[in-house]
């Protein structure tokens, strides 16, 4: 095996690892009023339980504007988006803290490194305030060197053909 | 090395603090943003391009110059470069071909984006990491896109100004000093604007625009909507999230508008796809760092 492909396959094994950890640290949601479980991401789907409102579900995935979610009991199932609220952490079904977001994978980094290699993802301690914003002192500097980060129209070209993303025309939403 | 980094980066952060007192709000330096070589090209073009585009460009720079003064780059050219490339694909959906697109991801753990004129877009770290795929941050990025579309920041320096500071702007970039000043003026108020925020309806309007966008691009349409929601399960006292608060309608308000509009004339977009590998990938190579 040569080394670009050893490489190539360790890189492949640690996205396989960070997704399955995205898999597992469940995100907890709370449903908003009563609402029907459906067995697909359909609003004419049937219905494969009835959840009662204030009820804790672990979220899976979602796709468009609904979200798969397995309740503490029965059979997982589809909700459209707007009938959950995402919980703040603190609460958890079968024992499964939430976490949302990337952001729980550091968690693990931290575990499993030197406290100073992990990154935390703890909120307020470098938030940019509006004390922050107005005090600072400009840096053309880093402007520049944000300059030098600029793709071209065919970086953004390929960049879309490489996950097979097609563009076309769809009217602004009028409010 | 990085404990070096760290002592390094809090002498300066010390040093910062006490230099603040020495540093009026604003922009005191413009030298760099090279005014001479623009007003020399609005000389030579006088008559033949409009100038505000110059001038937006200018401002923009001013102004990114402020925010990257409060929270500095991330120091990862692939991060970096894989948000230039999203957000190119992104702007290239949009009406502004002539502007010159920069995207960056900053060093901030506050839950935030930023546009600035002339095509600047920004993201924090903070925001990046609470994500889950590529199409939330192309639906974030994609709302900060609009923004610049439809000038909002623009329209609201002239509004926040006492005179036509815009229209001066463009009628008189022939006379450097009183360009600069004028400019300075412009960049003062654009970036007390993240401070203050912009119009409740442009942030609804940038909400309804970036979902757009994000489907026109070719991604599931419902990533702004899932960052939101993400937004709305933060406590909104924490203070990480305190000038996004601030700033911006609520998520739960944002969320409602946008649902009834999407269900309506998105939903056929909605099986498009989020990409979660290569955003895991770029984004979990950054933070293993």
């Amino acid at each position: 095996m040569d080394k670009n492909m050893k490489s190539n396959l360790k890189q492949l094994a640690l996205v396989c690892l960070m997704l399955l950890t995205l898999a597992l640290a469940a995100e907890v949601a709370q449903v908003v009023t009563s609402v029907e479980l459906k067995k697909e991401p359909f609003s004419d789907a049937s219905t494969a339980a009835k959840l009662p409102a204030q009820s804790l579900v672990n979220v899976l995935k979602r796709q468009g504007a609904w979200v798969n979610v397995k309740p503490a009991t029965g059979e997982q199932g589809w909700l459209k988006m707007s009938a959950i609220k995402l919980t703040d952490g603190k609460t958890s079904v079968d024992g499964k803290k939430s976490d949302n977001g990337l952001g729980t994978l550091f968690d693990l980094g931290k575990k499993s490194r030197s406290a100073s290699n992990g990154v935390a993802v703890t909120t307020g301690i470098r938030g940019m305030s509006e004390e922050e914003l107005r005090n600072a002192s400009p840096n053309p500097a880093a402007v520049s060197k944000m300059d030098s980060f600029a793709a071209s129209s065919s970086d953004g070209q390929n960049f879309a053909a490489q996950k097979q993303l097609r563009n076309q025309r769809i009217d602004y939403l009028k409010p | 090395m990085k404990n070096l980094l760290k002592i390094k980066l809090l002498a300066f952060a010390v040093t910062s603090l006490f230099a603040q007192s020495a540093y009026s709000f604003g922009f005191d330096d413009l030298k760099n943003l090279d005014i001479d070589k623009i007003s020399n090209i609005a000389k030579k073009t006088e008559g033949l391009k409009p100038v505000d585009n110059n001038a937006e460009a200018d401002i923009g720079k001013g102004v990114a110059a402020n925010l990257l003064g409060a929270a500095p780059l991330v120091q990862n050219e692939p991060l970096q470069r894989y948000v230039n490339q999203l957000g190119t694909w992104l702007a290239m959906q949009g009406e502004r071909p002539e502007v010159k697109w920069r995207f960056a991801v900053i060093d901030s753990d506050g839950v935030n984006a930023f546009a600035a004129p002339g095509g600047y877009v920004f993201v924090t770290k903070g925001m990046l990491l609470r994500m889950r795929n590529e199409a939330e941050l192309a639906g974030v990025l994609s709302h900060e896109i609009a923004h610049v579309l439809k000038k909002h920041h623009l329209n609201a320096i002239q509004k926040s100004s006492q005179t036509s500071i815009m229209g001066d702007l463009a009628g008189m970039a022939v006379d450097t000093k009183q360009y600069g000043e004028l400019a300075k003026k412009a960049i003062s108020a654009g970036t007390e604007l993240y401070a203050r925020g912009l119009d409740k309806e442009d942030e609804f309007e940038a909400d309804r625009m970036g979902v757009v966008i994000a489907a026109k691009a070719g991604y599931d349409p419902y990533g702004l909507p899932a960052v939101l929601q993400t937004l709305e399960a933060i406590n909104p006292q924490d203070s990480g999230l305190a000038l996004m608060t601030k700033t911006h309608p609520t998520p739960t308000a944002r969320i409602q508008k946008l649902d009834a509009l999407m269900n309506k004339n998105l939903d056929k977009y909605a099986t498009q796809p989020q990409v979660e590998d290569r955003f895991v990938q770029t984004v979990g190579n950054y933070a293993r760092k």
